[in-house]
């Protein structure tokens, strides 16, 4: 009898143990987000707060740049994600599904750029993106982020528009509709839940990216809440750790929601594309 | 009279195909192709970044980066990264991959806090380890002295090799979760009946695994290897907001430094040069990458 549940047991300590090794950081952060400045730098810290305080919140709000950094985040992964969707639901569905020359080529591109490292393109980038006058602004962004965010999503929407079966198409299409007809009526509904994996996807990376936004923006007036945070960090006289830890879970929130409600899309877009392509 | 209409059709549906892909060509002419060659086209001069005059020099960025040991020195960095955080990423992985196959209490909440980190911003992930590393407040030197572990502080970030060793564990924290999704998602997929069998011939657990489960990860083994490989290789952010690449040079890998002669040096022919020497690297990997995919056809 005791040997029928100590097996269960010691499998699920030592696993509940690693998890929440694993997650404990991130623990750390909403904890030391909470509290007030007297107690953070307490010794021996305390593993919950002995009182709970959201002003480091309200002083991110009220007396930082946060906000604008968070507004322009929001505005360039939201514009990115559009854009980047829009274009590759098209092109994955000529690449899936039509017959020409040099299509194999260009899937064979897709999956080049997709692997390529932004270090090599940044640099002329920087400079076309300068001789056009683009430099500082959101707009710059949104084109250095499709050089990432665009082949990702080809190459994932192109093996949700493989699963799409062939048949529906052409029942639409023996009824009488145009191809494009087709396309619209049959397969966008069956391709919606790999739509919204790729936006989460497209909007997730937009929403992280550094590299880009180090070199190409350095006005806070477009800065993304990736440097601007980081730019709090540098430049203030002393590090504010709650107020950092503050910034940190603010700029997951988005994650967070998607996290509560879309998980599923997320492992979705994880079997489709990274791993079986 | 039905073979040249047909042909019509088919000649209509191509320019359709050539339309819908028209978008995606013009955009990456635009943002990748053109960068890609003028970043090996820059690369053969000398250019000074605040007023990008420049002069051509041929071949000899290469050749003194060839032969400056910087380049050998960041490269080994580059190895010594990739390899470090690569293992621990598929041990951890594939560790809490069965971990989680398993029927342990609360499994989908588990899945997710495993999840997280592989999500979250490198900027986050950064100014959290940053503040558990803190010498003084830290909360991991705490626990540490406090369990008896060790007698002082320790400086993660600011000496070697702890830093290269603190920079390998966030890695590994943080894209660990990539290789437990990936092998998750095929443990569900290999049959009960070769576990029946094997038990039936007595392996044991352990034996189970190395004689079942491994083999049947195999392919999906080498295909995570391979990504993971190339995506640390050309890991910049983390690394950069963690340690910069210091102390003095020792975490400096290769797209650090590709950043630091771009954007610090103001050298961007010679960055150029870096970074098609580091593309010339990676592009091994991806063409064995490539080259597996395109056999075993799009997925």
């Amino acid at each position: 009898m005791m040997r029928k549940y100590l097996g269960p047991v010691a499998l699920n300590l030592f696993a509940w143990t690693t998890i929440i090794a694993v997650a404990f950081p991130l623990f750390w952060m909403l904890v030391t987000s909470v509290k007030p400045q007297s107690e953070l730098f307490r010794r021996p810290p305390t593993m919950l707060p002995e009182s709970w305080t959201l002003e480091h919140y309200w002083h991110l709000l009220t007396q930082t740049n946060f906000l604008v950094y968070f507004r322009n985040s929001v505005m360039l992964s939201t514009v990115t994600t559009l854009l980047v969707v829009t274009v590759a639901t098209l092109g994955a569905y000529s690449l899936v599904r039509f017959r020409y020359r040099g299509r194999e080529s260009l899937a064979f591109l897709v999956l080049f750029t997709y692997l390529l490292p932004s270090v090599v393109l940044i640099i002329p980038l920087y400079l076309m993106l300068v001789s056009l006058g683009l430099s500082n602004t959101l707009f710059s962004l949104v084109i250095a982020y499709t050089t990432f965010a665009l082949p990702y999503a080809l190459w994932l929407m192109r093996s949700f528009m493989a699963g799409v079966p062939d048949d529906l198409e052409y029942a639409a299409m023996v009824d009488g509709a145009s191809r494009m007809g087709a396309f619209v009526d049959v397969i966008l509904p069956q391709l919606l839940p790999g739509i919204i994996s790729t936006a989460l996807f497209t909007f997730i990376l937009s929403w992280n990216e550094y590299l880009y936004a180090l070199v190409l923006v350095n006005s806070d007036g477009a800065r993304p809440l990736t440097t601007g945070v980081m730019n709090m960090l540098i430049s203030s006289f002393n590090i504010e750790w709650s107020l950092l830890m503050a910034a940190s879970v603010m700029m997951s929130v988005p994650l967070i929601i998607v996290f509560a409600f879309l998980q599923s899309y997320l492992t979705r877009g994880f079997g489709a594309g990274a791993v079986k392509g | 009279m039905a073979a040249p209409l047909h042909s019509s059709l088919e000649r209509r549906y191509a320019r359709l195909g050539l339309l819908l892909i028209a978008p995606t060509v013009l955009i990456f002419c635009a943002v990748i192709v053109y960068p890609l060659v003028s970043a090996i086209y820059l690369s053969l001069f000398r250019v000074f970044t605040p007023t990008l005059e420049s002069s051509w020099v041929g071949l000899s960025n290469y050749r003194e980066l060839l032969a400056s040991g910087l380049f050998w020195k960041a490269l080994w960095n580059t190895l010594v990264w990739t390899a470090g955080t690569l293992t621990l990423q598929i041990v951890l992985g594939i560790g809490m991959a069965l971990v989680l196959h398993q029927n342990i209490w609360f499994r989908s909440l588990a899945r997710s806090l495993i999840l997280f980190p592989y999500f979250i911003s490198t900027v986050v992930a950064v100014l959290v380890w940053k503040w558990v590393f803190n010498d003084l407040y830290g909360i991991l030197n705490h626990l540490l002295m406090q369990s008896g572990i060790i007698s002082m502080p320790i400086d993660y970030l600011g000496s070697m090799p702890n830093a290269m060793i603190s920079v390998i564990l966030v890695g590994a924290w943080k894209y660990f979760p990539f290789v437990v999704i990936a092998v998750l998602a095929r443990l569900q997929t290999i049959p009960e009946p070769l576990y029946e069998a094997a038990r039936i011939d007595g392996a044991g657990p352990i034996a189970r695994f190395f004689d079942v489960t491994l083999p049947q990860l195999r392919d999906v083994l080498v295909v995570i290897v391979m990504l993971r490989a190339i995506w640390d290789f050309k890991e910049f952010d983390l690394i950069w907001l963690l340690t910069g690449g210091g102390p003095s040079s020792s975490t400096e890998t290769l797209p650090i430094v590709v950043y630091r002669q771009a954007f610090a040096l103001n050298q961007m022919g010679m960055a150029a040069a870096w970074a098609v020497s580091m593309m010339a690297i990676l592009l091994v990997f991806m063409i064995v990458y490539i080259r597996r995919t395109r056999e075993k056809g799009p997925a």
